[in-house]
């Protein structure tokens, strides 16, 4: 053969592309017109001519078609005919292509909503140079035991430390400001001059703080976030200078931190004033954050030698903390500030992964439908002369572009769903910084290709499966239809084995809340009001002021129309950010070089236990004569006696409080009943010392009302603010406060309950679906068995049978996999095992109820056909 | 599609269309309506089959192509043996006469 013609005429063809072109359709057009000819000359009529000639030739697109690839020149432009095919496709079936979009965008939204709030949560670096050189040191004796660090820790760490390039200390506090408005509490982080130097932000504007503000006596400085600044000091340059009054200690302004930056360290704080730490007097009590870098060529390892030798050094000096096993410990910051929130985060992740996956499978079941229904289409084109690479290429084009638009709505709906979800989940660390950023988008771009990819996988297969698109009706009913059917069953059953977990999931949450709910919290807190204040020591010098003033607030708040009684406390239930302190038993202490004992610890007027309604057990409540001249008295909870005095009376029994050796010993006078300090679902031992023998300056004033009134936590405010008008006050009402406690748990439950809702009406509708094809297919099979006489019912079970095997099929496979996942559960239930038997029957008989419905709808109108119908109309 | 004709057996199309266009050149129409008459009607040769042979054997330069005047004064596509053409048909013709003799060989009673 001569290459040389090949070439001219592959040549010729791409150079007079459109003359070729017309040639082809001239041949092709005096081909036909000859067969007219003939076939008139034969006396056929013209019309039916000419279409029985085109019939005969077959396909002239298909023999276009090859001749142009015998030409070589297979143009680009198929593309762009296979796009503009796709897109007549789409309009042509609206119903089809907004359900496939929505129910992907769907899932592409939340995806790409929870990986950001992922990624910014868990994934991103620490927003500081160098961050990963960052560790916080904790005390630690155990695993689960970890524990702030005392003034004589930190002390020691400045002095001895080798591995630190810098070194730093920061405390979290609320304290009282009074600007332009009424007095509020403001969070600050009280931090050193090395917390700076260690975090390593430098200041916008001024200066941070420096070593030398840290001495006792040196005039207390500031820096401030620009925020603050912006809002109540008159921009960030006019800030610098500003004296403001903390706690009614003046702190100068003396530096601002950068636009945009809320926090050091992950401690998020409007103010960052100077940290003056007086030598220490003992080894405790431990309060502070300490944070350090760690030298370029330390690692954590060494760190923590080093940190060892110091918790050695430190043990003998002071005789009130001797537990020989609590080591001075890193930790990467990293892992401090992310915390709690990888288990949640992760949850949240695993729920919406499935979801997305089952509005995959649902949207591969539509396509599939789909394309059963096109099935007479694409035979047909087949049959014109379409090549089967080419339709495969058709439907992927098709589908590629259903995702990519569902990719675009779902990141629109990602955008809002983070607001919500940054609105919603605001305790979440980090979570302000979530946004949709490239990563993510190019995520929920790659999880459209992806998922258009495995959605045109089973019509594709369909396609290639030989002669399963063949024109013939047999095959049509036999070969394609039992190969898509097979696939459609496979998805059916794998929504089901997916919606399991998520069930499960939503089962145990909502269980475990409404146990929650029902736990009694030891107390009514109907008509139960108090004010939170804290009295500032700059005008409240003395433990006579503070005692003072809480005589007054007590009288005048009991004065007050409409209360029955007043008390006073450190901390209102339920709240576990409370004190606690840890104790020695006198008649039973606990091994040399071991760990004391921690117990939350309150301090409480003695009419607090009447109001709240604290029955008391044993021995007597406080008395008047329970002064801080006397020696000091507590009285215990009952699970607190149980725990520690099992089997004998605590009344009498002595203990050393807060490692004070020298101090006078503690005795228990009364036993008091348990209530929920903490919460719902956390232990009930507690302390509660005498507020007459207690100095600090923090207070809840606790009133019960006979009825509540619209504006009673008001007029309680008003009663105080009369004593004295500079104090912040925080008004709560206990009832709500109980509610609050319950706010996360239920989030949870109601997040995950609304994905298993959808994974639940996706599988349903999957064997809907699924069921109701079955049923049009076989019509016709159908129809003979009714007019042979099979019974209307069984016919419908026939339908539903089949239906629920898919179900439960689903449902074993999602079983097993649900009892592998469950456990991760664990730490987020209460009094719910992780594999609570009533929980996954109740999702068995949920699951396969709603497919016995889905399929037999479907059921009942296959036992409604009418057979001569059905027989006659193929 | 006619019923009772034969359906084409693999490689067969290239050695009718040659022999077809060894009598005379001819437009794509006549070799099919050539082939026909040729076997009472059995032998039905597709159209877009016959067009893709037609350039495949043009490409392999067994034949060329040029625009013509046919009988009643339309313009078509003639297409003419060359010598390679020529060539080529004697060889598949031979290689056919032995395969179809050997096959009746095998069909024939003993």
């Amino acid at each position: 053969m001569s290459v040389l013609t090949d070439l001219i005429i592959r040549a010729r063809a791409l150079l007079f592309r459109s003359r070729e072109e017309t040639e082809l359709e001239d041949e092709v057009r005096f081909h036909i017109d000859r067969d007219v000819h003939e076939r008139v000359r034969r006396g056929e009529v013209p019309d039916k001519a000419r279409r029985e000639a085109l019939i005969a030739f077959g396909g002239v697109e298909r023999y276009k078609e090859r001749v142009r690839d015998a030409r070589g020149t297979r143009p680009l432009e198929e593309l762009a005919a296979d796009i503009r095919y796709a897109l007549r496709g789409l309009r042509r079936n609206p119903g089809f292509t907004a359900t496939g979009i929505l129910v992907l965008g769907i899932g592409i939204g939340a995806t790409a909503t929870v990986y950001s709030i992922v990624h910014s949560v868990i994934v991103a670096d620490l927003p500081y140079p160098q961050s990963d050189r960052l560790v916080r040191v904790v005390e630690q004796n155990s695993a689960t035991s970890i524990w702030a660090l005392s003034t004589a820790d930190v002390t020691a760490i400045r002095e001895r430390q080798r591995v630190f390039e810098a070194w730093g200390e920061i405390q979290r506090t609320e304290v009282a400001y009074s600007g332009s408005g009424t007095p509020q509490h403001i969070v600050i982080g009280r931090a050193s001059a090395g917390y700076f130097r260690a975090i390593g932000i430098p200041v916008a504007r001024g200066r941070a703080i420096e070593p030398a503000d840290e001495a006792q006596g040196a005039p207390p400085v500031m820096v401030v976030t620009d925020a603050f600044a912006r809002r109540t000091l008159g921009g960030p340059d006019a800030a610098l200078g500003r004296s403001l009054s903390l706690d009614g200690v003046s702190h100068t302004v003396v530096g601002v931190l950068p636009e945009g930056r809320d926090e050091l360290g992950g401690i998020r704080a409007v103010a960052f004033p100077v940290l003056q730490l007086r030598a220490p007097t003992r080894r405790g009590p431990f309060w502070l954050r300490g944070v350090g870098r760690l030298k370029p060529d330390v690692t954590l390892a060494a760190a923590e030698r080093d940190l060892a030798e110091i918790s050695d050094a430190l043990l003998p000096l002071w005789s009130d903390f001797r537990d020989s096993t609590a080591r001075l410990t890193p930790q990467p910051l990293r892992d401090v500030v992310v915390g709690s929130a990888v288990k949640q985060v992760g949850l949240f992740a695993g729920a919406v992964a499935l979801v997305l996956l089952l509005a995959i499978v649902n949207v591969a079941t539509l396509v599939l439908v789909r394309a059963s229904a096109r099935e007479q289409e694409l035979a047909v084109r087949v049959m014109l002369g379409a090549k089967r690479s080419r339709i495969a290429r058709l439907i992927v084009t098709e589908n590629l572009i259903l995702t990519l638009s569902a990719a675009l709505l779902g990141l629109g709906l990602a955008t809002w769903g983070l607001d919500l979800a940054v609105a919603q989940l605001p305790d979440m660390p980090r979570i302000q910084n979530a946004s949709l950023d490239w990563r993510v988008i190019m995520l929920g771009i790659g999880a459209a290709v992806l998922s258009g990819l495995l959605v045109s996988l089973s019509p594709v297969a369909a396609l290639s499966d030989e002669g399963g698109l063949a024109p013939h009706a047999a095959s049509r009913r036999t070969g394609t239809g039992q190969r898509t059917s097979a696939m459609r069953a496979a998805f059916v059953i794998a929504e089901f084995a997916l919606a399991w977990p998520l069930l499960v999931g939503a089962g145990l949450l909502l269980n475990s809340f409404v146990r929650l709910q029902r736990v009694d919290p030891g107390f009514d807190p109907a008509g139960l009001v108090a004010v939170g204040l804290s009295l500032p020591a700059a005008r409240y010098a003395g433990v006579a002021d503070v005692l003072r003033f809480r005589e007054l607030a007590g009288q005048r708040v009991a004065a007050m129309p409409g209360v029955e009684s007043v008390g006073l406390t450190t901390q209102i239930p339920p709240d576990q950010s409370g004190g606690n302190d840890n104790f020695n038993l006198v008649h039973r202490p606990v091994p040399d070089g071991e760990a004391e004992p921690n117990s939350p610890w309150y301090y409480v007027s003695a009419s607090y236990f009447s109001t709240l309604g604290i029955r008391i057990i044993e021995g007597r409540s406080f008395t008047p004569a329970d002064t801080a001249d006397e020696f000091p008295v507590i009285a215990v909870s009952r699970s607190w006696a149980e725990h520690y005095l099992p089997g004998e009376s605590a009344v009498g029994r002595q203990l050393v409080q807060g490692g004070c050796y020298n101090c006078p010993r503690t005795t228990i006078v009364g036993v008091v009943e348990d209530i929920r300090n903490l919460g719902p679902s956390l232990p009930m031992d507690a302390v509660y010392g005498p507020m007459s023998q207690y100095g600090g300056r923090s207070m809840q004033v606790v009133a019960r009302l006979r009825s509540m009134t619209p504006n009673v936590t008001a007029r309680l405010r008003d009663e105080l603010r009369a004593l004295d008008p500079e104090l912040p006050l925080d008004e709560f009402v206990l009832t709500e406060q109980l509610q609050a406690s319950l706010a996360d748990p239920m989030r949870w439950a109601a997040v995950l309950s609304a994905f298993a809702a959808c994974a639940m009406g996706l599988a349903a509708l999957g064997v809907f679906g699924l069921m109701a094809y079955a049923v049009r297919q076989r019509r016709r099979e159908i129809g003979v068995r009714l007019a042979l006489g099979a019974q209307s019912g069984v016919v419908t079970r026939l339908v539903v049978w089949r239906g629920m095997r898919y179900a439960a099929i689903g449902s074993a496979i999602g079983l097993g996999v649900t009892l592998l996942l469950a456990n991760r559960l664990r730490t987020m239930l209460f009094d719910v095992s992780p594999t609570d038997v009533a929980t996954f029957v109740g999702v068995g008989v949920l699951l396969l109820g709603s497919a016995f419905l889905a399929s037999w709808i479907p059921g009942r109108r296959a036992a409604r056909i009418r057979p001569i119908e059905a027989i006659s109309s193929e | 599609m006619n019923r009772e004709s034969i359906d084409l057996l693999q490689g067969t199309l290239d050695v009718l269309i040659l022999k077809t266009l060894a009598w005379q050149p001819m437009h794509g129409y006549a070799v099919t309506r050539w082939v026909r008459e040729r076997t009472q009607g059995s032998i039905e040769i597709e159209d877009a089959p016959l067009y893709k042979a037609l350039h495949r054997l043009e490409r392999a330069g067994c034949v060329s192509a040029e625009w013509g005047l046919s009988e009643n004064n339309r313009r078509a596509r003639y297409y003419r043996l060359t010598a390679t053409g020529r060539r080529r048909l004697k060889a598949e013709e031979s290689e056919w006469r032995r395969y179809a003799a050997a096959v009746l060989r095998v069909l024939e009673p003993a």
